[in-house]
């Protein structure tokens, strides 16, 4: 993984992984990140939560993989739920490009757990 | 040994007791210049032409006596050749010959037949009469000159006289003949050992060292087979490293116990052996006597009275090693065992210049508003154990690290390698800067009571602007701010790394303004036998003023301060932020690897202009997302570039982004968010397309003025 971000994996429960990306997202490690984020995803998952609350850049390419990722989880039945700090330029870009109304958002990571169980 | 007179200087010497003239002028014809060049041999041969003609004989002969004085050996011949070719030796007092040297005069034989002859050649050739004389040379009896007739002849009183004579000065002209060549071959064996160890060696790598020093060796002592063992670490053993004759010791990795059999005793006493009978001695390697040596002479290879190893010599024919051969083997030994030890020891310091070279980052993998520059200077005539790195941490930190490992050499450069790598593993894992020193120290400590340094570590962090330092036992950091004006950090008060396992270390921020240098380096920059560190650091800081470009401040630094011959090793790393410009310009490659780079620069010139934090966010993504066309669509596979052109203008900042190619229209689903996205961030989105590629203009006004 290039030094722009990192991923930071957790479980609760088995049935739902919480994949914090800590640093910035861009056309150049994206696909790495997806690569680590699809993989913490199993049958057994009941949602997926990526917390963007130590994200300090997103661009395009990583709003795209946010995009795909929801549809991909949606048709398997499985739901995917967003951490973003209010106020943030994190949280204008979901904005902007209509994410916040396909995905659902969370201030904290533990609104977003309570939501997901 | 002082130079005998040549055979022809022993001309006049000759010529000067003539008997008649004809004597005179055959002797003069004789002993002209030309002898001077003639072997010992030809001299004879020379000799016994002259005389047998002087005295109208129809043979001649010399006959020397040997080492032991027992013996005569037939040396030259003339008529009766079959005395040299078959060897003939005469005891002396036996037969004609060795009377003469018993009774040490002339001897006539009128009728060979009724005489006492010892050799059978003498009546095979049908030699009637003989007349023989000693060879004498300042009252030492050299052997004899004979002269013989196929016809009966009965040799004069005169005769026996102009025989005398001339044996005489035969005698003279041989020994010192004999002298002068000894002399000769005793020089150029002399020079042979010179050549034991020349010049050309220094260039060999100790392998083709140690066979160029057997060749020489074994062609110097004439013997069949040549070895040299080097003691092992440890001192136990000794090990074959190169043979001659006898290649299987090394083939085999032959090692002999320190004090068993003939090296081994020659090791363990550290005194040179001569085994004159193979068969009947303490052998300890098989293969000597498996390849037929009968003979052997070693000696110890020594280094100031430390033995290195052992060099032996051995012949496949019995061989009396005289005392000579002894001293001779023992003084290429000592040549050898020299020019071993200087080879060890520079193959060592080239293994340990190679991996600290390697230890040190060739380019250092910058990182965009931090400009850095390194300098490594050896020293002299040690290896030290000065190292540093830097590195980029996470986006947009920086890490310089200086040390100085304690030790020199291998060891030093071992420990330097593990010290790297562990202390790029813990800051890259993401642990804070105290904590990454703590660990480092704590594994040094594991490595055992070697394995220590100093450090000085610091993370650049150029978007806060600010510096985290952690110092071990290392001289302070200097910066020099945006003023030029220089001054040191405090140091952080951590012991040096590996003393003991609970030192706690605490990183120490600072800012560091844009336009401001920091500095690491080592003791000896600071520091010598000469100079005090207070008076160096002085000195550091005064040259280090004004300095605003890292190559230009380690170029003075190293002109001003740093020995011709350093007495210590010295490393330096020099990291600059430098001041934002008023507008940003720059070509990039299209490689979506810039991008991070780019960002980096678009955010510190947007905050430098003032931009809020939220305006600020907006235009770096709107222009990222410009840049990431150009890179993505622009261009197929290959080296492209684009360029970037940020001004700010009256509240009004402008970034345009031109490519050199043709955008291809957006792939795939989830795609072609880029321009939506520009056109939602800022006021103006402008995208030209052209035939000399794209430009895309983007302006937003800020809502406060620049700071």
């Amino acid at each position: 993984m290039s030094w722009l971000a990192r991923v930071v994996e957790a479980w609760q429960d088995d049935d739902v992984a919480v994949a914090a990306v800590e640093g910035e997202i861009d056309s150049s490690n994206v696909g790495e990140i997806a690569e680590r984020v699809r993989a913490m995803v199993t049958n057994r998952s009941m949602a997926l939560v990526v917390d963007l609350a130590e994200t300090t850049y997103i661009d395009s390419a990583g709003i795209n993989l946010l995009f795909t990722l929801g549809a991909e989880l949606k048709d398997r039945q499985q739901r995917m739920l967003l951490v973003v700090a209010p106020g943030s330029g994190i949280a204008r870009m979901l904005s902007i490009t209509g994410l916040d109304a396909e995905v659902p958002t969370h201030p904290t990571r533990e609104a977003a757990l309570a939501a997901a169980g | 040994m002082t130079r005998s007179p040549s055979p022809a200087e022993l001309a006049p010497i000759i010529a000067a007791v003539p008997t008649d003239e004809s004597v005179l002028a055959a002797l003069q014809r004789v002993t002209d210049s030309a002898l001077a060049f003639m072997s010992e041999d030809d001299l004879l041969a020379e000799l016994l032409a002259r005389i047998s003609e002087i005295l109208g004989t129809d043979t001649a002969a010399i006959l020397l006596l040997d080492e032991s004085g027992e013996l005569l050996r037939a040396r030259a011949a003339k008529g009766i050749e079959e005395e040299v070719e078959q060897r003939v030796t005469i005891p002396v007092g036996k037969g004609f010959a060795g009377r003469i040297v018993a009774q040490r005069r002339a001897i006539v034989i009128d009728d060979i037949d009724k005489a006492d002859i010892y050799n059978p050649i003498l009546r095979q050739k049908g030699i009637r009469s003989m007349l023989g004389v000693p060879l004498v040379s300042e009252g030492r009896v050299l052997g004899v000159l004979h002269v013989g007739t196929l016809t009966p002849r009965r040799f004069t009183d005169e005769d026996r006289d102009l025989l005398q004579r001339a044996g005489d000065r035969a005698a003279l002209a041989i020994d010192h003949a004999q002298l002068y060549f000894a002399e000769r071959a005793a020089r150029q064996q002399l020079e042979a050992l010179q050549q034991v160890t020349d010049a050309a060696l220094a260039y060999l790598s100790q392998e083709e060292l140690l066979n160029e020093l057997l060749d020489r060796i074994s062609a110097i002592l004439r013997s069949d087979t040549a070895a040299i063992l080097m003691l092992e670490e440890g001192g136990r053993l000794l090990r074959a490293r190169a043979a001659k004759g006898i290649e299987e010791e090394v083939e085999q990795r032959v090692a002999i116990p320190i004090g068993k059999g003939f090296a081994g005793r020659i090791a363990a006493e550290s005194r040179a052996i001569v085994i004159e009978d193979v068969d009947h001695a303490d052998i300890a390697n098989p293969i000597l006597r498996e390849k037929g040596i009968r003979s052997m002479l070693g000696v110890p290879l020594l280094i100031e009275g430390r033995v290195l190893g052992v060099l032996h010599v051995g012949t496949l024919t019995p061989r009396h090693f005289t005392e000579e051969d002894r001293d001779l083997l023992q003084h290429a030994a000592d040549r050898a065992a020299l020019a071993i030890e200087h080879a060890q020891l520079s193959e060592q310091r080239r293994l340990a210049e190679a991996l600290q070279r390697r230890l040190l980052p060739r380019r250092i993998a910058g990182i965009p508003g931090v400009e850095v520059a390194t300098r490594y200077m050896p020293a002299s005539d040690s290896l030290g154990g000065d190292w540093y790195d830097a590195f980029a941490l996470g986006p947009g930190r920086i890490v310089l690290a200086v040390g100085d490992v304690v030790g020199h050499g291998l060891g030093a450069a071992a420990i330097m390698a593990q010290l790297r790598t562990a202390l790029r593993a813990y800051a890259i894992d993401g642990h804070p800067p105290g904590e990454v020193v703590e660990r480092v120290n704590r594994l040094m400590w594991q490595l055992g009571p070697t394995a220590m340094t100093t450090l000085a570590y610091l993370v650049v962090d150029p978007m806060g602007e600010s510096i985290d330092l952690v110092t071990a036992g290392h001289p302070p950091p200097l910066v020099i701010g945006p003023d030029g004006e220089a001054g040191y950090l405090p140091l952080t008060g951590g012991v040096a790394l590996g003393v003991t396992p609970t030192a706690r270390y605490t990183a120490v921020p600072h800012a560091l303004r844009l336009g401001s240098t920091v500095m690491l380096y080592t003791d000896g920059l600071v520091e010598s036998r000469v100079q005090p560190i207070d008076t160096g650091l002085e000195r550091l800081r005064g040259l280090a003023s004004g300095s605003f470009d890292p190559e230009a401040l380690c170029d003075a630094v190293t002109a001003d301060l740093v020995p011709e011959r350093p007495a210590d090793d010295i490393a330096m790393i020099v990291a600059r932020l430098p001041a934002v410009p008023e507008r940003l310009t720059g070509t990039w490659p299209a490689d979506k690897d810039v991008l991070g780079d780019v960002r980096m620069l678009l955010r510190r010139w947007l905050r430098a202009r003032g931009a809020s934090e939220e305006e600020a966010y907006d235009i770096l993504v709107a222009s990222q997302e410009a840049c990431a066309n150009a890179v993505e669509h622009a261009y197929g596979p290959g080296v492209r570039s684009f360029d970037l052109d940020a001004r700010y203008e009256a509240g009004l900042v402008t970034v345009t982004v031109r490519d050199h190619g043709h955008w291809r229209p957006p792939r795939g689903t989830n795609r072609g968010r880029g321009l939506p996205m520009m056109e939602a961030l800022m006021e103006r989105v402008d995208v030209a397309h052209t035939d000399k590629g794209t430009v895309v203009v983007l302006e937003r006004h800020l809502t406060r003025k620049a700071a």
